[in-house]
């Protein structure tokens, strides 16, 4: 038996041989990938698994990888993977994060361009989501659009055929739902969409803003606010449950499949959840867009995005793929794949047949159009990430229904965002 | 297997020398060092690392992604400004002293009845430690069920007994909201007391107890003065411990409540997550979670010393 000092020595040895021994060169890239958020719809995630990756391996021999990330954790993901310079170097991004990231981001303005070119032009408010400094950081990929949700049937119990036009119909049906053991279940707390899905959109459809297009003078203490704060306490109050107050983005599907509320603000994914697993319930839910207020209609920009990161060890190829991913020939049965989940930002899919698989997908469609980012029209940037991530215009709202007065939560909410976007 | 020249990229050592290595290792200091450097290592790259690196990022403006710049206690002012920052730290100590108080309690009667005599005992032990055992993302996913207004168990129990007329909103009450994750830390950190505090009583001789029967003490006194005195040391141990996990507790906040709401029951970390992760701001974000160690470690010196007083 080796003493400790004889093992010790040994090991030393063979350690010191391993780290100098010869190392071979490095290969030429036989393999990438790709980062995305797990999507709600199963056949999404599973065509790029079954379908995409061995028809791109087949053509190049490189295999395509795919890491599907939970719902909600794909920032965190990206944070790391960026930070690190280590991972998928073909990575998702949502919203803002093109910008948050640009620096650990490559130029993709010319893969953006050709796409523009064969399937575009390119929506024009896109371009405040992927293009940082004149360089598109990322090549748009879908909206996961943010609508109102809500039961037929429960609707025509109370003589509503068509979703009302405007928020103070919405309230008003919304009060006679209630009564009925049907109230609205619209979600207050600290959830990463379903809140600010309809929370931003009242705001501006009332005139208020957080902060100025020169991101530095917030705007938020303003009568417009003040009349979107009361709305929102008595659209609170006199339609929905208490429990709204703490849900986060589980709890509305829970409680629209539990029969629990007639009218959510959700992403398309309760519908086609609802048509595989609650099919009864499919049948008698609809979508309709965000009522109009005072000052207009409008929905919450939730793009997603293709992007390529920094320490990919070869970006030609990582472009290479990304071109024939964005290529008609995938691109479109990618989308059908998605079950119009995503929608696309480019004018030649405006009329993409997945939009015909169901008519209660159109107003998906009809909502790019009046959609825009969190802070609008405040720039897509850090500080606009630091406002949604402190829950500024939530909670504003969230304590206003709680009782406290509408002057008290916008003077709170003034202050935080004087220091998040250094106003003065 | 010939390899390719081009593919070699350094040539072989020529020799390590056995002998000198030999020599060294023969050296009780040198041998000393080498046997406590893979532990020393670890320490470095896993403790002292991690929170030196937060304390340089603390000082900078640090977005993600982009270089950070030193801005010193900048941060920490800010926060200091920060209204919520505030209710952060309040909601923080609340969470901590009640959940710390009611695990003491509750741990110690556990461990005082586990460590009774009487038939199925070892298994009873064993369901005890089931909260402890099973991942608190799960456990948690089921008390959000227990909490959930239409399918909550214990609304159901109220209701039906007709205690109340209607059920609870658990979590979008601010106070409830509170009491809700306070009852899930403290249902799953009193097993770790428990079975604790069962290894200290199982320490005490019998002798013990029977000597103090004999002179007259009642059941309250021996407790007080057989018990008490000798698994005090485990008793202040598990107690900072727990203190430490549950100031720094994520999982079953961020689980059940995220923060909210309106950051109700927002916690240093949960909070730091928020400002960091998802805001962006790596500094600020390390700040937050910083604040919290001037009270943990006068806390844990403070016990340190009293320990040590005690031996």
């Amino acid at each position: 038996m080796s003493t400790r000092r004889e093992f010790l020595t040994t090991a030393l040895v063979g350690g010191a041989a391993a780290a100098v021994a010869p190392r071979r060169a490095s290969a030429a890239v036989k393999s990438m990938t790709v980062v995305h958020e797990s999507s709600f719809i199963k056949g999404f995630d599973d065509f790029f698994v079954k379908t995409l990756s061995p028809e791109y391996e087949k053509l190049t021999g490189i295999k395509v990888g795919y890491e599907p990330v939970s719902v909600g954790s794909m920032l965190t993901r990206l944070t790391t993977i960026v930070e690190t310079k280590a991972g998928p170097e073909i990575v998702h991004t949502g919203v803002n994060w093109p910008h948050l990231f640009d620096q650990g981001l490559l130029d993709v303005t010319d893969v953006a361009n050709e796409v523009g070119k064969k399937i575009g032009p390119w929506h024009d408010n896109i371009l405040d989501a992927v293009v940082v400094n004149k360089k598109w950081k990322a090549v748009p990929w879908g909206n996961i659009g943010q609508l109102e949700c809500y039961r037929t049937d429960w609707f025509k119990e109370v003589g509503v055929t068509k979703f009302p036009d405007t928020w103070e119909d919405l309230l008003t049906v919304g009060r006679m739902l209630k009564k009925k053991g049907h109230p609205f279940g619209f979600e207050l707390g600290h959830g990463f969409g379903d809140n600010h899905g309809w929370m931003y959109p009242l705001l501006w459809s009332y005139g208020g803003r957080e902060v100025d297009k020169d991101g530095k003078t917030v705007l938020i203490d303003s009568d417009e606010t003040a009349k979107a704060v009361d709305f929102c306490r008595r659209f609170y109050q006199e339609t929905m449950l208490e429990d709204v107050l703490g849900w986060t983005d589980v709890n509305n599907n829970k409680a629209f499949f539990g029969e629990q509320i007639s009218c959510t603000n959700n992403a398309m994914s309760i519908l086609i959840v609802a048509k595989r697993d609650f099919p009864d319930i499919a049948k008698v839910t609809d979508h309709g867009l965000n009522p109009q207020g005072p000052k207009g209609r409008y929905h919450l920009y939730n793009p997603q995005s293709h992007a390529i990161a920094s320490h990919a060890p070869d970006p030609a190829a990582a472009k290479a793929f990304l071109r024939w991913l964005y290529d008609d020939k995938q691109l479109s049965r990618w989308l059908v794949a998605g079950d119009a989940y995503y929608a696309p930002f480019l004018t030649g899919y405006d009329n993409h047949p997945m939009w015909n698989a169901d008519p209660k997908y159109m107003p998906f469609k009809e909502s790019l159009k009046t959609s825009r980012l969190h802070g609008w029209p405040g720039p897509p940037g850090h500080a606009m990430s630091e406002s949604v991530a402190k829950y500024v215009l939530c909670d504003m709202f969230a304590k206003a229904c709680r009782g406290d007065s509408t002057k008290d939560v916008i003077t709170t909410a003034a202050a935080q965002l004087k220091q998040i976007y250094k106003a003065k | 297997m010939a390899v390719r020249p081009d593919l070699v990229t350094r040539s072989v050592p020529v020799a390590v020398r056995p002998r000198l290595l030999h020599g060294v290792l023969e050296r009780e200091g040198a041998f000393s060092w080498i046997m406590l450097a893979p532990g020393v290592l670890f320490l470095l790259a896993f403790v002292a690392y991690p929170l030196f690196y937060g304390v340089w990022l603390s000082l900078q403006d640090r977005p993600v992604a982009k270089p950070g710049t030193f801005v010193g206690l900048g941060n920490f002012i800010t926060l200091a400004h920060d209204a919520v920052f505030w209710q952060v730290t309040r909601n923080t100590f609340v969470y901590t002293i009640v959940t710390t108080v009611l695990k003491l309690l509750g741990g110690l009667a556990m461990a005082l009845v586990i460590n009774q005599h009487f038939r199925g005992r070892s298994l009873v032990r064993a369901f005890l430690l089931l909260p402890f055992i099973v991942p608190t993302i799960l456990s948690t996913v089921a008390w959000m069920w227990i909490f959930d207004p239409t399918f909550s168990v214990i609304n159901w129990l109220l209701v039906h007994t007709g205690a109340v007329s209607s059920g609870f909103s658990w979590l979008g009450n601010k106070t409830l909201a509170m009491v809700a994750i306070i009852i899930v830390n403290t249902w799953r950190g009193i097993p770790f007391y428990a079975i604790t505090l069962l290894a200290g009583l199982q320490t005490i001789s019998p002798e013990l107890y029977e000597a103090a029967a004999i002179d007259g003490a009642s059941v309250r006194q021996r407790f007080l003065h057989v018990t008490l005195p000798i698994i005090k040391p485990i008793l202040i141990i598990v107690t900072m411990f727990s203190v430490i996990f549950t100031f720094s507790d994520f999982q079953i906040v961020y689980a059940l409540t995220h923060g909210g709401p309106a950051n109700a029951t927002q916690v240093f970390v949960t909070y730091a997550f928020d400002l960091g992760m998802s805001g962006g701001q790596l500094g600020m974000g390390a700040a937050a979670a910083l604040a919290m160690l001037p009270a943990l470690a006068v806390m844990i010196v403070a016990l340190t010393l009293y320990l040590r007083r005690q031996s």
